[in-house]
């Protein structure tokens, strides 16, 4: 299965075997953790086990951000 | 499926090292609650001080003006546009349209105009790109809020950030820059007091509360930290995080408590005016002034 992702102000294109994903493996397939990223579908927060569907509107909140300051 | 621990609704948010889960609704309260909370714990300011929220467009300092506004604080936003290509102008654009949803006035400084660009800067400069970028935002935000009368400078440093500096100032032992690692640096010589509000949330606290108040924030990352070390320290204290929740707090929390205290005993850094700008410095010319002096001989500089 194809998901189009919303990242940083970019549309990425990522691909699943299965037709189930769950937001934690979306953010594993990201190599970002739950401690500062979140998956947000169809414009709501959703937790790490919600299954995502082909179709979904998807972005990925990495919150990390750099610099000093 | 988690509950919201007010209300019973469907939870949206679950913080771990608070072991609490929230609806959109009570996390938003919970939120502006944390903030309220370490404005009045630190003694920041109070509803009589005009504050100017220093905005980059980010998710940290749109939160943060955000809830100053909800919780009736006089709070103006001061932008500083870097000049950093299709980044600056984009953060400038957002946090232009933020404001105007607030309906509070946002100041906006040009880089280029006062000194350089920060990719010009960089084409002379040694320093890491976020060293001189803080340096030179810190002399314009402090020189503004005089200006324009302001008594309070709030940034949206949050305790990611805190604590990764604190993490990069406790590897080097770096014991000047531990002395002035407080939420609150009083004003005088000079200094308009400066604080921060959000430094007891985390950054996906903060991100979290922006995305559930429908705050249009710049997402993008400015192309000069990319390999900040600031972020290769937050990686590590999330990896930490995330085995042992509550570190970050507690890392942090336990240095104001207890270092700092000692730290502050030992404080003996002189200030005096720049001799050109008049601006507080410890040397007789300020860095900005010098950076321009470099840029005027190298030729890139204004008027040169």
């Amino acid at each position: 299965m194809k998901l189009r992702v919303q990242y940083r102000g970019k549309e990425l294109e990522l691909e699943f075997e299965g037709d189930k994903v769950k937001a934690r493996d979306l953010l594993k397939a990201m190599n970002l953790s739950r401690e500062y990223a979140f998956v947000v579908v169809n414009g709501e927060v959703v937790e790490e086990d919600y299954y995502i569907k082909e179709g979904d509107q998807v972005r990925v909140i990495n919150a990390i951000s750099g610099g000093w300051g | 499926m988690k509950r919201c621990a007010k209300c019973s609704q469907k939870a949206v948010v679950y913080l771990p090292h608070h072991r609490i889960a929230l609806c959109k609704e009570h996390y938003i309260e919970w939120f502006e609650r944390r903030v309220e909370r370490t404005i009045r714990e630190f003694r920041m300011f109070s509803k009589d001080d005009r504050v100017l929220v220093a905005v980059s467009g980010g998710k940290d300092s749109l939160s943060l003006w955000h809830a100053l506004h909800r919780l009736g604080y006089q709070a103006d936003g001061l932008y500083i546009n870097l000049g950093i290509g299709e980044y600056s102008n984009l953060s400038e654009e957002k946090a232009k349209k933020f404001a105007q949803s607030l309906g509070r006035t946002l100041h906006v400084i040009r880089l280029k105009d006062l000194v350089e660009d920060i990719p010009t800067i960089k084409e002379i400069e040694k320093r890491p790109a976020c060293s001189v970028c803080g340096n030179l935002k810190r002399y314009y935000m402090n020189k503004s809020a005089k200006e324009l009368g302001f008594s309070v400078i709030a940034t949206g440093h949050n305790l990611d950030d805190e604590s990764a500096t604190l993490m990069g100032n406790v590897l080097s032992w770096n014991l000047g820059y531990l002395q002035r690692q407080y939420p609150v640096l009083k004003e005088g010589n000079g200094f308009v007091k400066k604080v921060k509000p959000l430094c007891l949330i985390t950054e996906k606290e903060s991100a979290l509360y922006a995305l559930l108040s429908g705050i249009d924030f710049v997402e993008e990352e400015c192309p000069y930290s990319v390999d900040a070390s600031s972020i290769e320290y937050k990686l590590l204290l999330s990896q930490i995080e995330e085995k042992s929740p509550g570190t970050k707090l507690r890392f942090y929390l336990e240095f104001l408590r207890k270092i700092q205290p000692l730290l502050r005993r030992e404080e003996k850094l002189e200030l005096k005016p720049c001799s050109i700008c008049g601006e507080p410095t410890s040397a007789d010319v300020c860095t900005v002034c010098r950076l321009k002096q470099r840029l005027t001989l190298s030729g890139k500089g204004q008027g040169s």
